[in-house]
């Protein structure tokens, strides 16, 4: 990542496009630069602040999988490489007694007082790429995405792979990771429970063994025995739970069976029409990278067919097909059901065969449609350019990456789907429609 | 008459551009809404065709 340290590109990160004005080769922009409560110039991104800060929240980055602190950095190698507070979470601006990333930063960066920043900007040209949004699963209730713990999005199933995700690229099951995030937990209630009875023993002189028969016989009566009982019954149900999540946790052998569906959310009348262009590659892409992590699993890919469309694209998928051995299977699933052990179960239609089939998986991964951002139709009339049918930047026909506003460009998934290769090659466009459109100011200038 | 360029979202997309438009000697200011650059590419585990590290 190169934009951090190239001399001619100015960074406003954590910062939103508040107003545009003027016009084609004189654009005056506000833009408000929100407080990060960190000194972006003087936090050197060593991490002490997050490792000792006590506030923990889910971690946006891995889509709520892991988690992070209140003071965060979005990501490892995140550029700029300064730490963010997120004051909605951080102790000290609920008015709580904190304080403590204040005290351990050798770089003094840390600063509650900062205030949101407004900067005036003079630009010639405006390049829109503000991306795309993932369409919600949980519009399809048959599919149980939010309610069947083991079916997650592409995405998701993207930071389970990644050796910096929540799992450390071990693929496994949501339920399995809740399971071995409650074994902490359950110990940390039996550690409490024999500390006291630690103390009542002291006090006692004698042994909780030695007590408990007592005091059910009767022999030991009063309030502070009752107390002592309780914990000694506190302690034992602890230790039970213990040894029956330890079970399970060892029981736990990673998700061997996965099953890809594919247009969640795209070519639906119900949702988006259109075809959201990446996704039959991601899915395939993921299974590959799946099936490189455990060559015994099985995995299906459930689809209309398969959009191969691109360079290399189709002998990628046949790759997937015939050698890594993923199956592909003709068929919009009908509905995801789960058994008593939260193992997801697909019922679809077998077309060849023209059968309803079952088939029971370990984790089921949703290919989410690419949605206009959430915020698109507020920047576009900040920006003063239309949106189209779908909600997408309106682009012209010819040439295509034209807004209807001169001077502003647009390009990759603000302009409609597409994938990494597309978007890299229509922002190479739009930065040389850009240029063309500066150029040309200046020549005019250098004319008269 | 400005020959700055503005580049709004520094995913994939914003960042080839304000590279390109940098590298042609234009300043470019390019604004993101998060914390970090890097958009939806940088939760990729491995990018196709190669399956090469995203980042």
């Amino acid at each position: 990542m190169d934009v951090g340290r190239h001399p001619k590109i100015r960074l406003l990160a954590y910062s939103e496009v508040e107003k545009i004005e003027g016009e084609v080769g004189n654009f005056r922009a506000t833009v408000r630069k929100k407080a990060r409560y960190v000194d972006e110039n003087k936090c050197t991104g060593c991490g002490t602040c997050a490792e000792k800060c006590p506030s923990v929240t889910s971690d946006a980055y891995n889509l709520g999988l892991g988690k992070a602190k209140a003071i965060y950095k979005y990501f490892a190698q995140g550029i700029p490489s300064a730490y963010t507070i997120d004051p909605t979470v951080c102790r000290t601006f609920q008015g709580k007694k904190c304080g403590v990333c204040a005290k351990v930063c050798q770089a003094g960066a840390i600063d509650y007082k900062m205030e949101e920043k407004t900067v005036e900007l003079e630009v010639g040209a405006i390049i829109v790429a503000t991306g795309y949004d993932l369409f919600d699963a949980r519009k399809i209730p048959e599919y149980g995405y939010g309610r069947l713990p083991n079916v997650v999005t592409a995405l998701e199933f993207e930071r389970f792979l990644s050796a910096s995700g929540p799992t450390h690229g071990h693929v496994y099951r949501p339920t399995d990771l809740a399971l071995m995030d409650a074994l902490p937990e359950v110990e940390k209630n039996r550690q409490k429970a024999v500390k006291s009875l630690d103390q009542f023993e002291k006090k006692a002189g004698m042994t909780s063994d030695d007590f408990y028969p007592k005091y059910e016989a009767g022999e030991l009566q009063g309030e502070d025995y009752d107390k002592w009982a309780e914990q000694v019954k506190a302690c034992r149900q602890a230790t039970e739970k213990i040894e029956t999540v330890k079970a399970k946790v060892d029981r736990i052998g990673g998700a061997h069976r996965l099953a890809f569906i594919q247009c969640v959310g795209s070519r639906d009348i119900r949702f988006n029409k259109y075809c959201s262009g990446f996704c039959c590659m991601h899915a395939i892409k993921e299974a590959i990278i799946g099936l490189e992590h455990d060559k015994e699993a099985e995995v299906y890919i459930f689809g209309m067919d398969i959009r191969a469309v691109g360079k290399n694209f189709e002998e990628y998928r046949n790759r997937g097909a015939n050698e890594a051995g993923i199956q592909f299977i003709r068929s919009r699933v009908a509905e995801i059901m789960e058994d008593k052990d939260h193992g997801p179960i697909l019922v679809y239609e077998d077309t060849k065969e023209r059968r309803v089939r079952q088939l029971p998986v370990d984790l089921v991964i949703l290919a989410t449609a690419c949605q206009p951002s959430e915020g698109i139709a507020k920047l576009a009339g900040t920006l003063g350019i239309e949106t189209n049918d779908f909600g997408f930047f309106k682009t012209a026909s010819y040439p295509p990456l034209s807004t209807s506003r001169p001077g502003v460009f647009v390009c990759g998934c603000a302009q409609s789907p597409m994938d990494i290769p597309e978007s890299v090659a229509q922002a190479s466009s739009a930065a040389a429609r850009a240029a063309q459109v500066l150029s040309s100011f200046e020549t005019e200038r250098l004319a008269s | 008459m400005n020959r700055d360029v503005l580049v709004i979202g520094g995913g994939i997309a914003g960042i080839q551009a304000s590279l390109d438009l940098g590298e042609m000697g234009f300043q470019v200011h390019l604004v993101e809404r998060l914390p970090s650059i890097g958009g939806k590419m940088a939760q990729l585990d491995k990018t196709f065709p190669t399956n090469d590290c995203a980042l």
